[in-house]
């Protein structure tokens, strides 16, 4: 029973961190059809700034300085991906393939450049001390971080959905999901919404990155490639466009690679493919999906 | 004509040259170093070819192709090591196994379509690569790589001093898969995929059934890629989990795209100028070319991926044909000069 | 000033040249209906003016040239667009529907909610759920929240019950008093209601222009259109 527990909880923290990266990626591919191949550079590049933050600036790890780390490393990633969106993916509007294969290249240069500035080894993120330390339930021991990725995964949640539901750019965004050409003519600039949902996006993935880097005990350039891949599985599973479909399917991958993982020693991964074969065969838009590219 | 009628001559008088220099005097091909280096990247210029047959041609953009080359690297390794096959009908058999593959995949893969199809590819892809790299079922000895048993392969492939046979041997399979893809595509199944890639719409109204096209384009570039498998397998002695790595299928994508798409010899060209500027920047790195540079710049420079990528960027975004699209845009402006 | 003028206007679409040469002239505060029948390039003609497809030729609203405008920009001068099968966002509620139509500082929804009364007691309804004749009130009244130069409507009637066709045709001819509308329309009776100005298309170009009195000659509107004389 404590194991089970122990899986569980740390199969949702696991999904918070995929929704962290799934949530912008489903959005960008919702309201603009792009592909985001570089949404691997925003998690890597917050994760960077975040470590800056965390051994250059603040030497001394606190949860406040964690929680600045956080945010520098979202709004890091947000300013980079707004920059890529108003240099490379304005200019090819409409040519959605050519728009993927871009995103493809600023991958792989951000990522050359990470590597060529810092090396490819790991470096470790310094966090306050009780991140590391485990609290009882029941019988489970159960380690806190999984908490924290919850607990930040909730609040950006929570966020997002506010946005999307109250302000006016969040319900231009819901109606250019559905259909954009008729948001246009209603003379609605939908520019404003790209750079937005790019920037939202952004800032999502450079916070999840600091977190995977508590997570996976390391910041390299290469961090963001599995995570990516990840990503584009839970955007496909919940339905693109959704951000609320990215956060069930998050965490049902989640829990389902931990179960897999322990129960089925080691075939996580394999599962996960399985159910994403699964939900493309049957309802391909996705479980909440509402696009029609 | 946009074709220049001596381009064929030409391209066949280029392959004898390449294929006669490294038994002929003292020229860089004689090196058995930069033999090895061509020999890679003569197969990775055939690989793009297969590639470009599905993405350029049939329009399937498809992001696990990787898997279709791996499986034909390791069935032909697990082959002649662990049951003991002639290498010829380990290679046989490689084939074999991945078109059957590929036809069960793509099967699958292709009641999607566009960029559910891509994810779906990738996924199996992945699962690929995780397969080989996780060593199920103890096949594939994991992450260590697999090596094949030398002592069944024929002698004139052993041993550095015959890298020039597996360098004739690389480019007599390009010369094979450049043959068998113009006969594919200027055939009339190749019509078919091309008007797939333009309208699928008409092709239905035609009476012909858009599936069973796709998935024999899928299936024989797949066959295709699983040949070029087995002789990567002979020409660099073993297999490695990265061969089924997504980042294989992206840098045939980008291959293809340096090349140009459609015209076939682009492919080829991008294959093998990627291949060669990749371990060419690799082999700068680790040297001292970029020690005099400020870190700040030499850092990414002496990454290939930085330089490459960057070219690939400011192709997609100001020259989308290509090096090929640009030949024949040059050429057409020159036919038409005057008129 | 909010009259509309085409010149030689071109549309190709996936090959399909679809308008070959499109001229006509919509004259300002009068209802014009443009007539045809199906498949002729009138819904295409709407879009083009609108700039959701690519034209060449000249289109000069209210004396601006608007051929190679965006959209957003050509909207923003003041036209409001009802567009054929609606288009209303299915998972917007219909207080969000017609929120995201606003653009004047101050939206007539008085207007709105006195001619569409059923829309003050679905706000909060997701419009996915409304029947096709509420959702044709939601796409009616994104055009007339706003002040707008003219008003482009394609078939604001097709697929509604006979009672709803009524409603609507009253809602727009209340309107049709004070506004520039170009609209498309097969319901005849409905065009004869309203119309002030005929404009007849036939295979990519414009075939007739003129008063609405011709429609009720029979074989004018048997040769045109290819219909007997529209019923209520």
């Amino acid at each position: 029973m404590s194991t089970f527990l122990l899986i569980l909880i740390t199969g949702v923290g696991l999904g918070a961190l995929y929704f962290l990266v799934a949530s912008g990626l489903s959005l960008i591919y919702g309201l603009m059809g792009v592909l985001n191949f570089a949404h691997g550079a925003f998690l890597t590049i917050g994760a960077f700034t975040g470590l800056w933050i965390s051994t250059k600036v603040f030497p001394n790890p606190t949860t406040w300085t964690f929680i600045i780390s956080m945010l520098a490393g979202g709004i890091a990633a947000g300013l980079f991906a707004l920059l890529m969106e108003q240099l490379v993916i304005n200019r090819l509007y409409n040519r959605h393939i050519d728009q993927a294969l871009v995103t493809v290249g600023v991958s792989l240069v951000a990522t050359a450049l990470l590597g060529g500035w810092f090396g490819f080894d790991a470096r470790f993120l310094p966090t306050p001390l009780w991140f590391t330390k485990a609290i009882t339930i029941g019988d489970a021991i159960i380690p806190v971080d999984r908490f924290i990725y919850i607990g930040v995964a909730t609040i950006l949640l929570i966020t997002m959905l506010s946005i999307l539901k109250f302000t006016r750019i969040g319900l231009i965004i819901r109606a250019g999901v559905e259909n954009r050409s008729m948001v246009t003519a209603l003379g609605i600039n939908v520019r404003l919404a790209f750079s937005t949902v790019f920037f939202i996006g952004g800032f999502a993935a450079g916070v999840g990155g600091v977190l995977i880097s508590v997570f996976s005990y390391g910041v390299s350039p290469l961090m963001g490639g599995s995570w990516l891949i990840y990503g584009f599985i839970v955007v496909v599973v919940g339905g693109m466009g959704s951000v609320t479909g990215s956060a069930i399917a998050a965490m049902l991958i989640g829990v389902t690679n931990q179960f897999a993982n322990y129960y089925l020693t080691g075939l996580g991964d394999f599962v996960v493919v399985i159910i994403l074969a699964a939900v493309l065969l049957t309802k391909p838009s996705g479980l909440l999906g509402k696009v029609n590219h | 004509m946009l074709r220049w009628k001596y381009s064929r001559p030409l391209l066949i008088a280029i392959t004898i040259i390449f294929a006669i220099l490294p038994f002929v005097g003292n020229n860089p091909l004689s090196k058995a170093g930069l033999q090895q280096t061509m020999a890679v990247a003569f197969l990775f210029g055939a690989l793009a070819l297969t590639y470009d047959l599905l993405f350029g041609f049939t329009g399937l953009l498809s992001f696990g192709h990787a898997l279709y080359f791996a499986s034909g690297i390791y069935v032909t390794a697990i082959l002649i090591n662990d049951f003991n096959w002639h290498f010829l009908l380990a290679i046989l058999g490689a084939i074999v196994f991945t078109s059957l593959l590929a036809a069960l995949t793509g099967g699958a893969a292709l009641r999607t379509s566009g960029i559910t199809f891509a994810m779906v590819t990738l996924a199996f892809g992945q699962a690929g690569h995780v397969f080989i790299s996780r060593d199920f079922g103890g096949f594939t000895n994991g992450d260590d790589g697999l090596p094949v048993n030398p002592d069944r392969l024929p002698d004139f492939f052993i041993g550095v001093v015959n890298t020039k046979y597996l360098y004739l041997l690389a480019l007599g399979v390009l010369v094979f898969i450049y043959f068998a893809a113009w006969w594919i595509t200027e055939s009339s199944a190749g019509r078919v995929f091309a008007a797939l890639r333009d309208n699928e719409q008409r092709v239905s109204v035609l009476g012909l059934n858009p599936n069973r096209f796709k998935l024999l384009s899928f299936v024989l570039s797949a066959a295709m890629a699983a040949l070029i498998g087995a002789v990567m397998l002979i020409v660099s002695g073993s297999g490695s989990p990265r061969y089924a790595a997504a980042d294989i299928t992206i840098a045939l994508l980008l291959m293809v795209i340096l090349g140009g798409p459609v015209t076939r010899w682009g492919a080829v060209l991008g294959g093998i100028l990627y291949s060669v500027l990749s371990t060419r920047l690799n082999v700068l790195s680790e040297g001292t070319a970029f020690d005099s540079l400020p870190s700040f710049i030499g850092g990414p420079l002496s990454e290939p991926a930085f330089t490459l990528g960057l070219i690939f960027i400011l192709i997609v975004m100001f020259a989308p044909g290509g090096i090929s699209g640009a030949y024949y845009r040059a050429r057409f402006k020159y036919l038409n000069k005057g008129k | 000033m909010s009259s509309l003028e085409v010149k030689d206007l071109h549309v190709t679409i996936n090959g399909s040249h679809i308008l070959q040469g499109v001229n006509f002239f919509v004259p300002e505060n009068k209802v014009t209906a443009l007539l045809g029948r199906n498949g002729v390039g009138k819904s295409t003609t709407l879009k083009a003016i609108m700039g959701l497809n690519p034209g060449t030729g000249s289109i000069k609203l209210a004396g601006a040239e608007i051929v190679a405008m965006p959209t957003h920009k050509i909207v923003q001068m003041g036209l409001g667009y009802v567009p054929e099968d609606r288009e209303i966002f299915a998972s917007l509620t219909v207080k969000e529907n017609l929120a995201l139509a606003e653009r004047d500082q101050k939206p007539n929804y008085d207007l709105v909610y006195s001619l569409f009364p059923e829309l003050l007691t679905r706000t909060g309804q997701r419009a996915g759920t409304l029947s096709g004749g509420q959702q044709q009130m939601v796409a009616i009244s994104r055009a007339l929240l706003n002040q707008n130069k003219i008003l482009l409507i394609d078939e604001p009637t097709k697929g509604l019950a006979p009672k709803l066709v009524t409603e609507v045709a009253k809602s727009l001819a209340h309107v049709a008093d004070q506004a520039t509308m170009l609209i498309v329309e097969q319901n005849l009776a409905l065009v004869k209601a309203i119309a002030q100005n005929i404009i007849v298309m036939d295979q990519g170009k414009v075939v007739f222009e003129g008063g609405p009195e011709n429609l009720q000659d029979e074989s004018f509107v048997k040769s045109m259109l290819g219909v007997s004389g529209g019923h209520k």
